[in-house]
């Protein structure tokens, strides 16, 4: 492991204003590319291992053929040229990227499959500075190094708004894990801006075509999820779009109308809005499936019975 | 109390059993019930107090479904279709649930620079909103200035049901409220949107209230602020392209946007503003083409608002200062919440003023107060709707001070506060 150099961080490092040196306008490189970022001098201090772990599950998603330390192979040159005529074809219709797991699924993999997707599109789509572990893990920092002194440092705005959307995320991330627990979740919605009816931008994740599985028959998490990540980048979804200012972020998820969860807010009259940008994630389970597997066809019945909760926060984006 | 209610049902014989009656039902914010079972239970409800005297408001159940899942059911607006007050048997005439939840979330803002971050050219509402439930009941209008309105929207919807051609009979879905500063228009407007939304849920899912800032549509550049208000009304039309929202506009000090054209040959207004009035005009006849929008305006000067503009709106309702009556009865809703509150203490049963007229105002134990008040309301009149409403608030602050006080007291308070508020408004008036 060496420590990621000065100058590879300055170069993959995804400006928000202007160009990065492939033409990435407004979309971010992922953050698992992402080396030590600019102007937080203790940051180049940590080592590649550190940040790994700070990382969490994403750090999962680092395979060897794009490591995040090799200069050589910045990610803005792997996205320029040949996926440009299929991700014009992409922007025009709604994007779809389809995930077909070779097995069943616990439904613990699922809620992690919506927290990484909420983490991520947080972070691509500029309504956080810097990936969520990275945040988190800065923010544990100074909160350790705080402690030390006799008085707490005063808090400027900004790292107040930072502390604020780590704490609603971190509650939402306890909440989801609930409420996976309670019921079985169809679907999840990310909703950016706007109103829950008529957000600026959404992402729906269908988990209708998931089979689930109990822990011992069912694949892996991490490598689900490196799945997942993988179908993302390779569709490419994130770099054309515009860089979007600050602003709020809903989730919204179906469960089954008697879960018995008292946080997320039922909402009967929901429906998924038809306007706004849209990117849908289909995952489904595929393969040699034992059947003692939870079946599909059960819950499918009565479907009608699955209605929209709606999460009370709002998640505020922002800038540094 | 079924019995006594019975009886006098024989003892008043025009029992009025035809109206149409509006029964609200909010269904907790937590409850995923379904909206049929709903319906079921708050029907047996109903079944069993089959006669109520004007407005009522369930909020305690006996049945535990209901407790569980619902916040109140209320009997609403029966006093819009009837004078007075009397008994309505809910077993005849026809009954129309409407059941709702409401959106917690606060307004949302919309931008229309996409560089400009900053300016905030309208407020976002998601209907039923909790920021506006109970404004409609809190508005109080001596004539039928709400009937009026509802009336209005339900005409507009059944032309527009029954395809009746805009080019015989045109209306063009917009209403003028116009009047003296703090007679409420504004909160006529958005308590309407919301009254409509609940009136409507069972053909538009969700309501859609959009506030503009009129003043953020003029750009700095010359010649943009036309283009502004027509990316405005693109907004708008993104919405009312849902089928499923019904959608509110509403231009708060309209005069500003639609100021006359006559004004422009003096040479004293920027030709850049007569292109706003041109804009408006123009988008507003694209907009009437469908059903599921209405346009509130208010003002309060209607003289310098465009000919063009106030022909094409259908209502131009006056909204005046409150009467003695409608003081009277602002009053009255002041002091029952000071009394929930128990800031006013011991409780006091206050007369209406119907009660009083039925016992020819004479003086004695139970009316001496509501005598006190309804000459308080007297010498109060020509204050408008937003001073009276924070009267009882100055009077506290300015009289009295005391977490808990008397009846008595307050009212004496009250007074002091009505003369007071007078005087500087001499006071003003002098100056100027």
């Amino acid at each position: 492991m060496h420590t990621p150099s000065l100058t590879a961080g300055t170069r993959l490092l995804p400006t928000r204003h202007g160009a990065c040196a492939a033409g990435n306008r407004g979309g971010r490189a992922f953050p698992y590319f992402h080396a030590a970022p600019r102007q937080r001098p203790f940051k180049s201090q940590l080592s590649a291992d550190q940040q790994m772990a700070s990382c969490g599950a994403a750090a999962a998603l680092v395979s060897p053929a794009t490591s995040p330390l090799l200069p050589e192979a910045p990610p803005g040159l792997k996205r320029s040229g040949r996926v440009m005529s299929r991700r014009s074809e992409l922007m025009v219709a709604c994007p779809v990227v389809s995930v077909v797991f070779p097995g069943a699924v616990t439904r613990e993999s699922c809620c992690l499959f919506a927290c990484e997707l909420l983490k991520h599109v947080m972070y691509q789509r500029h309504q956080l500075p810097l990936p969520y572990e990275q945040l988190a893990y800065f923010w544990r920092r100074a909160a350790k190094d705080g402690d030390g002194m006799k008085k707490p440092p005063p808090m400027d705005p900004a790292s107040k708004k930072c502390q604020q959307v780590l704490m609603e995320l971190e509650g939402v991330f306890q909440h989801l894990e609930v409420m996976f627990r309670l019921t079985l979740v169809p679907r999840v919605l990310i909703l950016l801006g706007g109103n829950v009816m008529r957000p600026k931008e959404f992402y729906e994740l269908n988990l209708e075509g998931i089979l689930e599985g109990s822990a011992e028959e069912s694949l892996k998490t991490a490598s689900c999820v490196r799945k997942l990540f993988h179908s993302l980048f390779v569709a490419d979804v994130f770099s054309e779009l515009k860089a979007l200012p600050a602003m709020g972020t809903v989730v919204m998820l179906q469960g089954h109308r008697n879960c018995g969860v008292d946080w997320f807010r039922p909402k009967l009259n929901y429906k998924v809005p038809t306007q706004g940008r849209k990117l849908t994630v289909n995952l489904s389970c595929d393969g040699d499936i034992n059947i003692s597997a939870l079946p599909a066809q059960n819950v499918t019945s009565d479907w009608e019975d699955y209605v929209w909760f709606q999460a009370p926060v709002t998640l505020k984006g922002f800038h540094e | 109390m079924d019995e006594v209610a019975g009886e006098l049902k024989q003892a008043l014989p025009n029992v009025c059993d035809s109206i149409q009656v509006h029964v609200e039902v909010l269904q907790k914010s937590n409850s995923a019930a379904k909206k049929e079972d709903i319906r079921m239970s708050v029907l047996k409800l109903l079944n069993r107090h089959n006669i109520v005297f004007g407005d009522y408001k369930w909020t305690e159940f006996d049945d535990g479904f209901l407790n569980n899942n619902v916040q109140s059911v209320s009997i609403v607006d029966t006093d819009l279709k009837l004078k007075d007050r009397q008994p309505i048997d809910l077993s005849k005439g026809s009954l129309s649930l409407h059941i709702f939840q409401l959106n917690e979330e606060g307004p949302s803002s919309e931008n229309l620079e996409e560089e400009n971050e900053d300016i905030i050219a309208a407020n976002h509402w998601v209907l039923p909103a909790a920021e506006f439930h109970g404004l409609w009941e809190s508005l109080i209008y001596e004539t039928e200035v709400k009937s009026h309105l509802l009336d209005y929207v339900t005409t507009t919807l059944l032309f527009s049901d029954k395809n009746v051609d805009s080019n015989l009979i045109s209306w063009n879905r917009v209403v003028l409220l116009h009047g003296p500063p703090g007679t409420g228009k504004t909160s006529l407007c958005k308590a309407l949107a919301q009254k409509l939304t609940i009136r409507l849920s069972y053909r538009y899912r969700y309501g859609q209230l959009i506030e503009i800032n009129s003043h953020s549509l003029f750009s700095k550049w010359f010649s943009e602020s036309g283009k502004l208000v027509t990316k405005m009304f693109q907004k708008i039309q993104e919405l009312i392209d849902d089928k499923d929202a019904l959608v509110f506009v509403l231009i708060d000090e309209v005069e500003s946007l639609t100021a006359a054209r006559s004004a422009f040959k003096a040479g004293t207004e920027p030709s850049d503003a007569i292109r706003v009035v041109n804009a408006v005009l123009t988008q507003i006849d694209q907009i009437k083409r469908y059903p599921n929008v209405v346009i509130l305006t208010t003002s309060n000067i209607t003289e310098k608002i465009d000919m063009a503009f106030v022909d094409r709106a259908d209502i131009k309702q006056y909204i005046g200062p409150p009467s003695t009556a409608a003081i009277f009865r602002i009053y009255l809703s002041c002091l029952e919440e000071l009394m929930k509150c128990q800031i006013i203490y011991p409780r006091q049963q206050l007369l209406t003023l119907r009660e009083l007229e039925m016992i020819g105002f004479v003086e004695n134990n139970v009316s001496r107060l509501s005598l006190v008040l309804k000459e308080i309301s007297r010498r109060s009149e020509g204050l408008s709707g937003r001073v009276l409403r924070k009267l009882p608030f100055l009077a506290h602050a300015l009289y009295i001070q005391s977490p808990s006080v008397t009846m008595p007291t307050f009212l004496q308070a009250l007074s002091l506060a009505v003369d007071k508020q007078f005087e500087e408004r001499s006071k003003l008036a002098d100056c100027v």
